[in-house]
């Protein structure tokens, strides 16, 4: 590393807090300039809470966050110079084309910006009125408005939420172009392929709460799934109290496990059984997060 | 069009700006076309004297119901109700969905990420909201003037702007503080249904004063006091009555920024 990278955003203990409903509590992260953050968590955790503290758009109860080093209230229009935003919940001006909402964005960010060359990329017609446009090429609309100002931050809520596959790939291609030139993006979604695919590191917000903070590298690597094919099928307790097992799916002979840590332990379990395949990778996100909150049940309302 | 808040917002309201000049300047001709028939009618003014102070004092406009000079004609038929009336429907909708009509579409949220801050975002709005009543103030005034030509109405065109110019200013004070009530609350419906009370409210009060005892002082409160006091139509403009609305517009506009920014906007 040649220097200390800069932060881009810095949460320090923020909370909001709702009447009724459940705000966040307590949230503490940092990203840093270039990287690309996932947050993660099902719907309601807080994860939009979060995003419209960041925009501004929300106060925060107490706590502190700040972007670029500014303050994120005080200095909200500064940063929001530097910054373009995917909102979750798109709602785009009905009664314009995409060309003008573009324009019109254009012109309050003073900037022209790629817009349209984002759009042809994306296979999108700019001359049709958003209101006659489907549920993916509105997304797309965000999607330019978003980048066409090559932003240094890039705030992303649930970004390929009704775009099929090609059009993703175009979308992931954007997004490793931004933080090519340095750009920072900070990733919402409940999608954790997704995640995995495009994030260094990732928080989990649960109830409010920011659970855990790991780049996804460590996240995957603490865990192995193993999948072995057997001769005959296994009796069922053959791998009870093996260290470090986690889960154990078996589907005749064919036997899944996810295992945490060492695979010493496990490998001696099989060295009892005929096995005729082997196959070990490294756990999916899915398998890290089924894994670490298996069992456990949301608070009920 | 889409160089910034305020032309953008004006550029959403050009289609129902089209419908509302139609509609007054339709409504114009109408009313002056009859003049030459309830001119030549004497006995339709000496009816109207007759009628009780209740009635006279919500039908005439300023001074006294006088069915047979044109401004006297034009405040009873145009300015003591319909008018205002129009102007203040077209102003307190646009103000009310200025921000809270934004709010409610969801679009506020994707306008407020762009580098533009919330007192900058309802201070264009409220240009907005004065470029469409000054505009319709405008088609009203040319209406007035051209109607008042052809049927040979004895009224100046400054009298017709004085009268004009009064409408617009009742007609931005509520406006404005539509916009206030919108940007305090996100609720359209909330910002127009308090507007809308409060300036039935102010009218009644206006127009009932003459006759209840002890609503002198909250009539001098009524915007629409100071509408009609000065009688545009027979004394020209009335600077002090205007400064009054103007006031009023002022400190709406001055409190919107204030409230706006302190608050969540809604998902």
């Amino acid at each position: 590393m040649l220097c200390p990278m800069a932060e881009v955003i810095r949460a320090e203990q923020l909370t909001k807090s709702y009447g009724r409903h459940r705000g966040i509590v307590d949230v503490d992260f940092s990203v840093e300039a270039g990287e690309v953050f996932g947050y993660l968590g099902p719907n309601g955790a807080g994860k939009s809470t979060t995003i419209r503290l960041l925009l501004d758009l929300i106060r925060p109860t107490s706590g502190r966050l700040s972007l670029f080093g500014l303050d994120s209230r005080r200095d909200s229009v500064a940063i929001r110079k530097r910054l373009g935003y995917l909102p979750g919940d798109l709602r785009l001006y009905e009664r314009m084309t995409g060309r003008e909402l573009l324009d019109y964005f254009g012109h309050l960010r003073g900037a022209r910006g790629q817009g349209e060359q984002i759009a042809e990329r994306l296979d999108l017609d700019l001359e049709r009125r958003i209101k006659e446009l489907s549920r993916g090429n509105r997304q797309k609309v965000g999607i330019a408005q978003a980048f066409m100002h090559e932003p240094d931050l890039l705030v992303l809520d649930e970004p390929t939420s009704g775009l099929d596959p090609l059009v993703q790939e175009t979308f992931y291609e954007l997004v490793a172009e931004a933080t090519q030139r340095g750009g920072t993006v900070f990733l919402s979604s409940h999608v954790l392929s997704e995640v995995q695919h495009m994030a260094d590191r990732v928080g989990l917000i649960r109830e409010g709460r920011l659970d855990l903070v790991d780049s996804v590298e460590n996240l995957r690597a603490a865990f192995t799934h193993v999948e072995a094919t057997f001769a005959e099928p296994p009796p069922a307790d053959a791998f009870a109290g093996v260290a470090g097992l986690e889960r154990v799916e078996q589907d005749g002979s064919v036997v899944r496990f996810a295992l945490e840590g060492e695979i010493d332990a496990l490998l001696k379990a099989l060295a009892r059984f005929h096995v005729k395949a082997l196959d070990v990778r490294e756990a999916d996100l899915e398998d890290v997060f089924l894994a670490r909150y298996r069992g456990e049940r949301p608070d009920a309302p | 069009m889409l160089r910034n808040v305020a032309l953008k917002s004006l550029r959403d309201i050009r289609r129902g700006f089209l419908w509302w000049s139609l509609g007054l300047a339709g409504f114009v001709a109408l009313i002056v076309s009859v003049w030459p028939t309830v001119h030549s009618n004497p006995g339709l003014n000496k009816l109207a004297q007759d009628y009780p102070e209740a009635l006279q004092a919500f039908l005439a406009f300023g001074g006294a119901v006088d069915y047979s000079s044109p401004a006297g004609y034009l405040g009873i038929e145009l300015f003591s109700l319909m008018v205002p009336l129009l102007l203040l429907v077209a102003a307190i909708g646009t103000g009310a969905s200025s921000i809270a009509g934004e709010e409610e579409r969801g679009t506020l949220e994707l306008l407020l990420a762009n580098p533009v801050s919330r007192t900058k975002v309802v201070l264009e709005k409220t240009v907005a909201l004065v470029a469409e009543l000054v505009g319709l103030g405008f088609v009203l005034w040319l209406s007035l003037w051209i109607g008042a030509l052809l049927a040979n109405m004895d009224i100046s065109a400054g009298h017709l702007a004085a009268a004009t110019l009064s409408a617009v200013l009742l007609a931005l004070a509520y406006g404005t503080i539509a916009v206030l009530l919108g940007a305090a609350t996100g609720k359209r419906t909330v910002a127009i249904g308090l507007t809308a009370a409060a300036a039935v409210a102010a009218y009644l009060v206006n127009g009932l004063a003459p006759l209840v005892h002890g609503l002198e002082v909250p009539q001098k409160l009524s915007p629409f006091y100071h509408y009609a006091v000065g009688d545009p139509l027979r004394n020209g403009f009335s600077f002090t009555h205007m400064a009054v609305l103007v006031a009023i517009a002022v400190v709406a506009t001055a409190l919107a920024p204030w409230f706006f920014s302190r608050r969540d906007v809604a998902t």
